[in-house]
């Protein structure tokens, strides 16, 4: 399921000083894999997830709380098999630390899914939370919350719970949350990923 | 390269799938027997990451676990009987073809079994970086004969190219999991299999291979 994209639309580009081998081959892979698979129509995809939140806000009774929780909780279950679709087409090798995960997810991963490029910012000291400034959010196109909603309702919620699923999947637990969304009011849309630890005894035997 | 049985094996060593694709020795072994090979499979896998010799643990990072990719490794060859012309392009799930890949990739599988040979079959083993096992046992038998130095060096070769493909091979299957298995909403997770498309999908594979 990937995201259709007119071909006069640009993609931001990312301030970054020099890029890295690394990074640059990151981007190739990412574009490479995403010409290379079916796409849908991103209308579509936007006015289903906009049903889906729709119908759990009716469902629990606008409790907030409530629905965020199993926004997430659904984006859990997506994450922990979305993991193996994109490494049975990407085959990138395992990442070294935090900062080479931060750009197999925007360059990568993001972009063979969604077709964006989300920005990496706000480096922790130790180098292991940082930030995804989302440009623009194909889950929330056409998207205005009511009052009740502005004060409560992560709206992509569903987004965290796929980061937390894939990550843990190749064994890192991480923390991953909103810090602000546009259809909230705010700035930007930040998405707050922060490693808890490397879950070393269930790493495969066999990759060192 | 003839594949016998294709077995995927979960990241705790439970049998997920298992399906013999001709009638020989494979099929002399019933449902429980391959649930006893798969878990036995998972902690060879896990002793012989153990025993990696010396030398090797060394020089690890001289290594070269970059695995080419061999073109239309099970796709449908280009045969002028059939009626398929090349413009169409072939289905291949959520791929747009006319291969689920182009480039090399690096195995994620450094110090585990990757290839096992033996007198009356060989077996293959592409571990992923979640832990799924995907092992192929093939009917096709690696020389052993040893020969002149020329003869040994083609014989290293033609070890190296059948083991290149099994893995070019098992990838598309791992692909081919990731359209039918994971997007299957009513499949558990570590559950086994039992997915008609996925079954269709991996026997036309592994029907082209032959």
């Amino acid at each position: 399921m990937s995201r259709q994209q007119s071909i006069n639309s640009s993609q931001t580009p990312t301030p970054t000083t020099a890029q890295s081998p690394l990074s640059r081959s990151l981007k190739a892979t990412g574009e490479e894999v995403w010409k290379r698979t079916e796409k849908i129509n991103a209308e579509l995809f936007t006015l289903t997830y906009g049903a889906i939140v729709s119908q759990l806000c009716t469902d629990y009774g606008r409790d907030f709380v409530k629905i965020n929780e199993q926004l997430y909780q659904m984006g859990y279950s997506i994450g922990v098999r979305l993991i193996e679709d994109f490494l049975a087409r990407t085959a990138l090798p395992r990442c070294q630390g935090m900062q080479e995960t931060s750009e197999a997810l925007s360059k990568c991963a993001f972009k063979v899914f969604l077709n964006i490029t989300p920005r990496v910012t706000n480096w922790s000291s130790g180098k292991d939370a940082f930030s995804l400034i989302i440009d623009d959010n194909p889950l929330s196109d056409f998207v205005e919350l009511p009052m009740d909603a502005m004060e409560q309702l992560w709206y992509s919620n569903v987004l965290c719970g796929v980061l937390k699923g894939a990550l843990e999947m190749v064994q890192l637990d991480c923390d991953v949350f909103f810090v602000s969304d546009i259809l909230r009011g705010d700035q930007q849309t930040e998405l707050r990923v922060k490693l808890n630890k490397i879950l070393k005894d269930e790493i495969p035997i066999g990759e060192d | 390269m003839a594949i016998e049985t294709i077995l995927i094996i979960n990241k705790s060593g439970g049998l997920i799938y298992q399906r013999n694709f001709s009638e020989s020795f494979a099929s002399k072994l019933n449902s429980n027997d391959f649930l006893i090979i798969a878990s036995t499979i998972h902690s060879v896998f896990a002793i012989t990451s153990q025993i990696t010799p010396k030398a090797l643990q060394i020089t690890q990072n001289n290594v070269d676990y970059v695995i080419p990719y061999i073109p239309m490794v099970g796709m449908e060859s280009s045969n002028p009987q059939q009626t398929r012309n090349a413009n169409v392009p072939v289905k291949l799930g959520s791929y747009k073809g006319p291969d689920f890949f182009k480039e090399p990739f690096i195995s994620w599988n450094k110090s585990g079994l990757r290839q096992l040979s033996t007198d009356q079959f060989t077996m293959y083993i592409y571990q992923t970086m979640t832990g799924l096992k995907f092992v192929a046992l093939s009917s096709n038998v690696l020389s052993t004969n040893a020969g002149t130095m020329n003869g040994s060096i083609d014989k290293t070769k033609a070890v190296n190219v059948a083991s290149q493909v099994a893995d070019n091979f098992l990838r598309k299957i791992y692909c081919l999991y990731g359209d039918y298995v994971m997007k299957d909403p009513f499949y558990s997770m570590e559950m086994p299999i039992k997915s008609e498309l996925f079954d269709k999908a991996v026997k036309r594979m592994v029907n082209n291979l032959l």
